[in-house]
């Protein structure tokens, strides 16, 4: 039992803190709205990108070894962090010239 | 003693013994279409080389086929198609959400050189990835088996790799990484003789607008033990096209 909850412990120390509210992050008429974000360091969040644009759009940053195919009308989350403080840049693939950039703070 | 250990393994390898194998649970080109090159050449003179076609079925499934051509080490083995494969990947958890990306690989290899040498086989594994602030670690698990229709030419074998990258830019990130055949589970002696190379590879993207990105990889691996190869240079080279 005591191992059980040293593991748990351990477990729940070692897991990291997670934000309460998503970021969030639309593209509109080719751009990034809004074109810089800030997120927290040393913690998980969630980063929900809608696409209100009226082709397919894909999000995709590779400092943060993340893309995702994100539909006319739809809106999907990516789960990032625990990062260190820093600019993390992303972009629309499909349309190279759209970018943003993700500052951890 | 080395020529005893080099026949054992060619005795026992089941198909694809010498292709570098690293898969990502969260490589789905979905609404992509990826054309990828992949080869390796090492300094006892084997070389492997394949040509990938592979897509998205959705967010999770991406299927793909490749076909493999290759030469024995050694002296005057000529160049010659290996075999066809067809290879599936499905991601089991959404990325960054858990403690560890996860993901079920599975290929099918048909050979095209047939008998007992050069068997058909399946090989099924685990694929894992953490990241970690700006890093990328992945490990994958894997076991294979060759057959033919009349016999069983070879045991469960177990294979493995692993890289970590540094994802300092886009256009250049360097890793490290190793590929390890441990050999037939039930046959400890050969486990204990298995293959391991490691070594420092650069990889990368370019973006190529409208064409989509150019991913790379070029790397040079250290035989770690007797019954491997002492140097391999590894590389390839991935077109990943918008649908």
């Amino acid at each position: 039992m005591k191992t059980l909850f040293a593991l748990l412990l351990f477990i729940a120390a070692v897991s990291p803190l997670a934000a309460d509210e998503p970021l969030r992050l639309t593209l509109r008429d080719h751009k990034f709205v809004p074109e810089q974000i800030e997120a927290p360091a040393h913690v998980k969040f969630k980063l929900l990108i809608k696409n209100d644009s009226a082709g397919t759009i894909e999000w995709e940053s590779d400092e943060l070894d993340r893309e995702e195919v994100i539909e006319p009308g739809e809106e999907r989350g990516i789960f990032l962090g625990p990062l260190d403080p820093g600019n993390y840049p992303f972009y629309d693939d499909r349309h190279q010239a759209t970018k943003g950039l993700l500052i951890v703070k | 003693m080395r020529n005893v250990v080099a026949a054992a393994l060619l005795f026992a390898g089941a198909a694809r013994a010498d292709e570098l194998r690293l898969v990502s649970p969260n490589e789905i080109d979905y609404r992509e279409i990826e054309i990828e090159h992949e080869g390796s050449a090492d300094r006892d003179g084997g070389r492997v080389y394949s040509l990938d076609l592979g897509t998205g079925i959705t967010r999770w499934w991406h299927v793909g086929a490749e076909l493999e051509w290759e030469r024995e080490a050694g002296p005057g083995n000529p160049t010659q198609i290996d075999g066809v494969q067809l290879e599936t990947l499905i991601r089991l958890t959404e990325p960054g959400e858990g403690w560890v990306d996860a993901g079920l690989y599975a290929e099918y290899d048909r050979s095209a050189l047939h008998g007992r040498e050069n068997p058909d086989g399946v090989l099924v594994g685990g694929v894992f990835l953490k990241d970690i602030g700006r890093t990328t670690h992945t490990l994958d698990l894997f076991f294979d088996k060759g057959f033919s229709p009349d016999e069983d030419v070879s045991g469960l074998r177990f294979s493995y790799a692993w890289q970590s990258r540094w994802n300092i830019w886009r256009q250049f990130a360097p890793a490290v990484e190793l590929f390890g055949q441990a050999g037939r589970v039930d046959q400890p002696d050969r486990f204990e003789r298995g293959q391991l190379i490691a070594g420092p590879v650069a990889t990368g993207t370019f973006l190529l607008g409208s064409a989509g990105r150019l991913r790379y990889e070029a790397g040079y691996l250290f035989g770690a033990t007797d019954a491997s190869p002492s140097g391999t240079v590894r590389w390839k080279v991935e077109m990943e096209i918008p649908l």
